[in-house]
């Protein structure tokens, strides 16, 4: 993985990827011998989205603010939860089938780390500035709406 | 006269990396109705629309209507959809 931002704490730690994210030993970012559960969440692009066959996602991504959000979700995260958590996300293209976002998180019981990861995952799209532009199998490109980081 | 450079961050990319635009002072209030202007000048009320649910931000920090930019540079974030 192509690390262009990476921030660590005492439980957590977060990060930015140029391309796509690797999944293949994610989990072993977290273990901790007194966790018995681990979960992971991993972000694939799909062949489709609402209707229209795509080929890939480019991914923009506001670097400093980006990374500071992820910061503070890990945070938030880890404040509710007794959990190791990682998370990262792609910068750039990221093909279909390719992990765009990958997110796992242990807990000594299962309840814990299920609950740490979708949180992540649902405020991720809601907080972290980050942006998705569809390139459909004709090079077609659409920027896809969202949701506003403006509190009123 | 200020002159401040605006980042372009996800669909308002479709405007280039970045524009200029002039302003009385520096708050993100008359930066937000100068850039209105100028979407509107470039023909896009679609990003206009955009804008309406955008928001400016100076380094690390975003910004609220009220607040004074302190450099001539700021980024213009449309609503995020990251994962």
């Amino acid at each position: 993985m192509d690390l262009f931002s990476e921030i660590t704490e005492d439980r957590w730690t977060c990060g930015l990827a140029d391309g796509p994210c690797q999944t293949v030993g994610i989990d072993l970012l977290v273990t901790d011998p007194a966790h018995g559960a681990v979960a992971q969440f991993f972000g694939v692009v799909r062949n489709h989205n609402e209707g229209l066959a795509a080929a890939a996602v480019d991914y923009d991504v506001h670097p400093e603010l980006a990374s500071k959000a992820l910061a503070e979700l890990c945070r938030d995260i880890c404040a509710e939860y007794p959990v190791r958590l990682v998370i990262f996300h792609s910068r750039g293209l990221v093909r279909v089938g390719e992990a765009s976002v990958v997110i796992a998180a242990s807990s000594a019981h299962r309840k814990d780390a299920l609950g740490a990861v979708s949180d992540a995952i649902d405020q991720l799209k809601v907080r972290v500035p980050i942006w998705k532009k569809e390139i459909g199998l004709d090079h077609e490109q659409r920027w896809l709406d969202g949701h506003s980081l403006r509190e009123d | 006269m200020i002159r401040v450079s605006v980042q372009c961050l996800g669909i308002f990319r479709e405007l280039g990396d970045h524009f200029d635009v002039d302003v009385e002072s520096g708050s993100v209030l008359a930066i937000r109705e100068a850039v209105s202007a100028h979407l509107i000048k470039q023909n896009r009320p679609d990003l206009d629309n955009v804008l309406r649910r955008s928001i400016f931000a100076e380094g690390d920090e975003l910004l609220k209507d009220h607040i004074v930019i302190e450099s001539s540079t700021v980024s213009l974030l449309p609503p995020v959809a990251g994962g």
